[in-house]
């Protein structure tokens, strides 16, 4: 398996007030699978995808992700583990609003060991043409397209999306969403993603429901449904 | 590697740009206040000093009763140069006195400056100050003392580098007084010409105060007595320019090291801001793989490019002014100017210091936000929920609203909050300090509220009797306290019922002359109260004098001790009716030849005009770079404000709020502290007056009043009032630029 999390416990503390997020989490995905984690609000979903793309950590438990332990990992051999293999798609976009689109790209591939062409990227994104805009000049789903392109641009053995969906239109969502089932399907990316529409578990390899930090179902789809047939 | 990023840099500064220049021109006010001062104050001091040693300062001079016989003996026996000169003052109008010094050739050798050395009897060299004062070219003629000469040149001596006619003056005024350097020959046939014994001991590595004091007992051993003893040390004429070179070596850190620090303070806050505003892209940047260190030097750009900037253009900038301020300053002493030396240590410590001050202070914001995790930094920038404990302690509850919102606004940011209070009271203070300089000095010489008289006279002889009408006698010795005897200051005796010197106390009462009484400022610098007993040394005999101290008399003119004529002469062995001096309201018809000084208070305002003239230039420059410094800081710190109020400004106006309103909300709200920031700067303004004024005391013996005036308070508040109004409306527009979605897009998120 390409991601393989076991028994993992993750809590905060508030003050005196001691919060469990997460219960003992287990999980496997398979290279080049879509993986999709569904959940209401505060089921821990977030918190399990900061701790598999290793920019939080967990409190016990392990995981592995293409055989090695990033449970185990240093905040330096973390970073490293970032550098190298991760992409990461978020609902807000967290575009840097003072570079362009093809200089937001550039930000990554500038770090990345072997990275791709930002113009074949941006065509991949179908945002080509607005490369020299910044993101204030675009719609929010050219803003996520642009997020897709930058996580991409290093080609990343896994690509996270935290609710790549949560902050558009339905429309929007779907171009979204086929986007990514061709970046899978192109790079062999496996691609790992949380979202609160149950819907969107139609395209995903498998799917994981989540509920007060532990996974209450877990399902391999035998179709996949491609995206833009996607209804909600 | 980080190409990219690094493009944000110079948006960052395009964007913010006037938040930046702000910052810019105080790091280049301070790489040109540290280079210019200390270029100035090296190359004065490289000036002086090769000058006083190529030409061979005195270390003292004094006169005699009379001529030294075997001077060679004395010479060897001292371990001295001793070379005697003539002086004669010739006047040429009624207010204009022409110094008339024989050339000497061992000791104190006039150095040519312009035209050339004197070839013969019938030429003279002048100082240029009274040259150019009194139309005096090369080449010009010059009728002094009944004789004729012929201006061979302009020359500097090193004794007399200020031209001060009294070695007590305080100021020198070339349209009244100056010197002249003529043969010896020349002076044939003035017969009146006093003799003076300049002296220069061999060994510089002894104390010269002791050979000095061996030099004096020696004197006294062969039977000659000395008069006008001056130690080099206490020679204002020559030590009047080390008072302005160790100013301008002191002004040359603490001014400079207080913009830095003001920089280093407003960008550690400004970065730590707009770090906290970036949190969710540096969040971003490292979930993606971004290094700490990558991210640090991304973010250290800013403030390293600003220091760099700021320092090579505010030390480059520099450069040039040194030599101009060097002939300014030169003008107003008399020192030859071969050339000036430009430093390249000044020139990178102004570059280095700025960058190392702003480095250091940013790496440690920078790295301390870096602490926090990815998934931490993603969050963004939380508001702090909690009321803190300033917040508290005011109960802000019972305020009107807009009342409380603007305080709220200023305890929510502490940093923010100690910025511009330390800011404002950091301008206040430079600028009271220029104000407080000037009206001290002014008090100094305001001696009238004391000084009856218009004339004083100095007699060369001992004299007997009474004053004429309208005269009070006075005699006078120079005391010193022991083991302290650069510390040298007169006593005086003076008639008892005197009305031509008046003195009052603390509060303003006149305290009666048959007392003992001591000035202020003398008493402050001993320690001395009312009542306490001291002894001090007399420097003609070397004898030891006890003084019973009545009272303290608030007056700034001098450091004097005054006590009745009759105990003065009683205590130093004099007849009971001798004086050295008279006290006259009119000019009296006293032979030349008869005195050794005389000074017409008239000459007083003249100088003070000029030496004011001065002074008002400095303050107003003084005033204005102040002012600068709060606009800079008080724009910063509203624009700040601006910035981090966007939501709230965009609330108030979807909810109807008027422009006016929001104006007041936001942009008033530091009216408070900038009021508080001010009314500190006062006594702390006093406090650093006070620290000055006591080395300017220690330096040359002239001791200054710490004073604030009223007046110069409102000024100074007007001025920092004014600046803040200006700020306002610099700001306004950014305020008016807030769009209304800003906060409805916020709302969403």
């Amino acid at each position: 398996m390409f991601i393989e999390v076991s028994g993992l416990k993750k809590s905060y503390t508030t003050g005196a007030v001691k919060t469990e997020v997460l219960k003992g989490i287990d999980l496997k995905l398979g290279k080049g699978e879509i993986g999709v984690i569904l959940g209401p609000s505060g089921s821990g979903k977030s918190t399990l995808m900061n701790i598999i793309g290793g920019v939080d950590r967990g409190d016990s438990g392990k995981i592995f992700v293409d055989e090695t332990e990033v449970s185990r990992m240093n905040d330096d051999e973390l970073t490293e583990y970032r550098r190298g293999d991760l992409g990461f798609v978020f609902q807000f976009y967290n575009l840097i609003p003072n570079l362009t689109v093809g200089e937001n790209i550039e930000v990554i591939s500038n770090i990345s060991k072997s990275p791709m062409n930002i113009d074949e990227v941006l065509a991949a994104v179908e945002m080509q043409e607005k490369k020299h805009r910044f993101p204030r000049e675009l719609s929010g789903g050219e803003q996520q397209r642009v997020a897709i392109a930058r996580a991409i641009v290093k080609n990343p053995k896994l690509l996270l999306g935290d609710e790549p969906t949560g902050a558009l239109d339905d429309q929007t969502s779907r171009g979204i969403l086929h986007l990514l089932q061709q970046v899978n399907e192109k790079f062999g990316t496996t691609i790992l993603m949380i979202t609160h529409n149950a819907a969107i578990s139609a395209m995903a390899n498998r799917v994981f429901k989540l509920r007060s930090g532990k996974v209450v179902d877990e399902r391999v789809n035998q179709e996949i449904v491609p995206a833009e047939r996607i209804e909600w | 590697m980080v190409m990219a990023l690094q493009k944000r840099v110079m948006r960052f500064l395009k964007e913010n740009y006037r938040r930046y220049l702000g910052i810019l021109i105080l790091i280049v006010l301070g790489s040109y206040t540290f280079v210019v001062a200390a270029g100035l104050a090296q190359n004065l001091a490289n000036l002086v000093t090769t000058f006083t040693e190529e030409h061979r300062q005195e270390d003292l001079s004094f006169r005699t009763d009379k001529v030294i016989p075997d001077r060679g003996e004395l010479e060897k026996a001292a371990g001295a140069v001793i070379e005697d000169y003539m002086s004669f003052d010739a006047a040429l109008s009624d207010t204009l006195t022409l110094r008339l010094l024989s050339a000497t050739e061992r000791l104190n050798i006039p150095a040519v400056t312009e035209g050339r050395s004197l070839s013969g009897p019938g030429e003279i060299l002048l100082d240029p100050a009274f040259a150019e004062a009194n139309g005096y070219p090369v080449g010009s003629r010059i009728e002094a003392a009944g004789k004729t000469f012929t201006v061979a040149g302009y020359m500097s001596l090193p004794h007399y580098i200020y031209a001060l006619k009294n070695v007590n003056d305080i100021l020198s005024s070339p349209h009244e007084f100056g010197v002249g350097v003529i043969t010896r020959a020349s002076f044939a046939g003035l017969g009146d010409a006093e003799r003076i014994y300049a002296v220069r001991f061999n060994d510089r590595t002894q104390s010269l105060n002791r050979q000095a004091v061996e030099l004096r007992e020696r004197l006294r051993a062969e039977g000659i007595t000395v008069s006008d003893w001056i130690d080099i040390m206490n020679n204002k004429r020559a030590r009047m320019v080390w008072a302005s070179i160790n100013g301008m070596k002191t002004m040359s850190v603490p001014l400079p090291a207080a913009m830095f620090l003001i920089s280093c303070l407003i960008i550690a806050i400004m970065f730590w801001r707009m770090i906290r505003r970036e949190a969710v892209i540096i969040g971003t940047l490292y979930a993606q793989g971004y290094r700490r260190r990558e991210l640090t030097r991304h973010y250290m750009a800013i403030p390293l490019l600003l220091a760099l900037g700021g320092g090579v253009f505010g030390s480059l900038l520099a450069l040039p002014s040194i030599e101009p301020m060097v002939m300014a300053m030169v003008s107003y002493y008399n020192v030859p100017v071969p050339g000036i030396k430009l430093s390249f240590l000044n020139v990178l410590i102004g570059i280095l210091t700025p960058i190392l001050f702003l480095g250091l202070s940013s790496y440690l914001v920078i790295r301390s936000e870096l602490k926090r995790s990815p998934a931490e930094l993603m969050k963004g920038d939380q508001q702090k929920t909690k009321v803190n404990a300033l917040e508290r302690a005011f109960k802000l509850e019972r305020f009107k609203f807009s009342t409380k919102f603007k305080l709220r606004e200023q305890f929510r940011s502490i940093s923010r909050l100690v910025f511009l209070f330390l800011g404002v009271t950091s301008a206040s203070v430079l600028m009271l300090f220029g104000f407080t300089i000037m009206n001290s000095v002014n008090h100094v010489f305001d001696a009238s509220d004391v000084y009856q008289f218009a004339y004083e006279y100095s007699f060369r002889d001992l004299q007997f009797g009474k004053a004429p009408e309208g005269a009070e006698t006075f005699n006078a010795g120079k005391f010193y306290p022991e083991n302290n005897e650069e510390m040298e200051f007169y006593i005086t005796g003076i008639e008892p019922d005197s009305r031509l010197v008046t003195l009052t106390d603390l509060k303003g009462n006149p305290i009666p002359n048959k007392q003992t009484n001591i000035t202020k400022p003398l008493a402050e610098r001993m320690g001395i109260k009312a009542g306490d007993t001291v002894t001090f040394i007399n420097k003609e005999d070397g004898k030891t004098y006890a003084f019973q101290i009545d009272a303290v008399a608030d007056s700034y003119i001098e450091q004097f001790i005054y006590l009745p004529i009759a105990e003065f002469n009683a205590k130093m062995g004099l007849p009971e009716d001798s004086f050295m001096g008279l006290f006259s309201t009119k000019k009296l018809d006293i032979p030349d030849e008869k005195l050794s000084g005389f000074k017409a208070m008239s000459e007083l305002p003249g100088a003070i005009d000029e030496f004011m003239g001065q002074m008002v230039s400095m303050v107003v420059m003084m005033t204005v770079v102040s002012s600068i410094v709060a606009l800079i800081i008080i724009y910063l710190v509203t624009s700040l404000l601006i910035e981090e109020n966007r939501n709230t400004i965009s609330l108030f106006k979807v909810f109807g709020y008027k422009r006016r309103e929001i104006r007041s909300l936001i942009l008033n709200s530091s009216t408070l502290v900038i009021v508080a920031g001010f009314i500190t700067g006062i006594p702390l303004a006093v406090a650093s007056m006070g620290a000055v004024y006591g080395y300017l005391g220690k330096m040359i013996n002239l001791v200054l009043p710490p004073i604030v005036s009223p007046f110069y308070v409102v000024i100074s508040f007007v001025a920092i009032i004014l600046t803040y109004q200006l700020s306002k409306l610099l700001c306004a527009k950014s305020v008016e630029t807030v769009p209304m979605s800003e906060a409805l897009k916020a709302g969403t998120e």
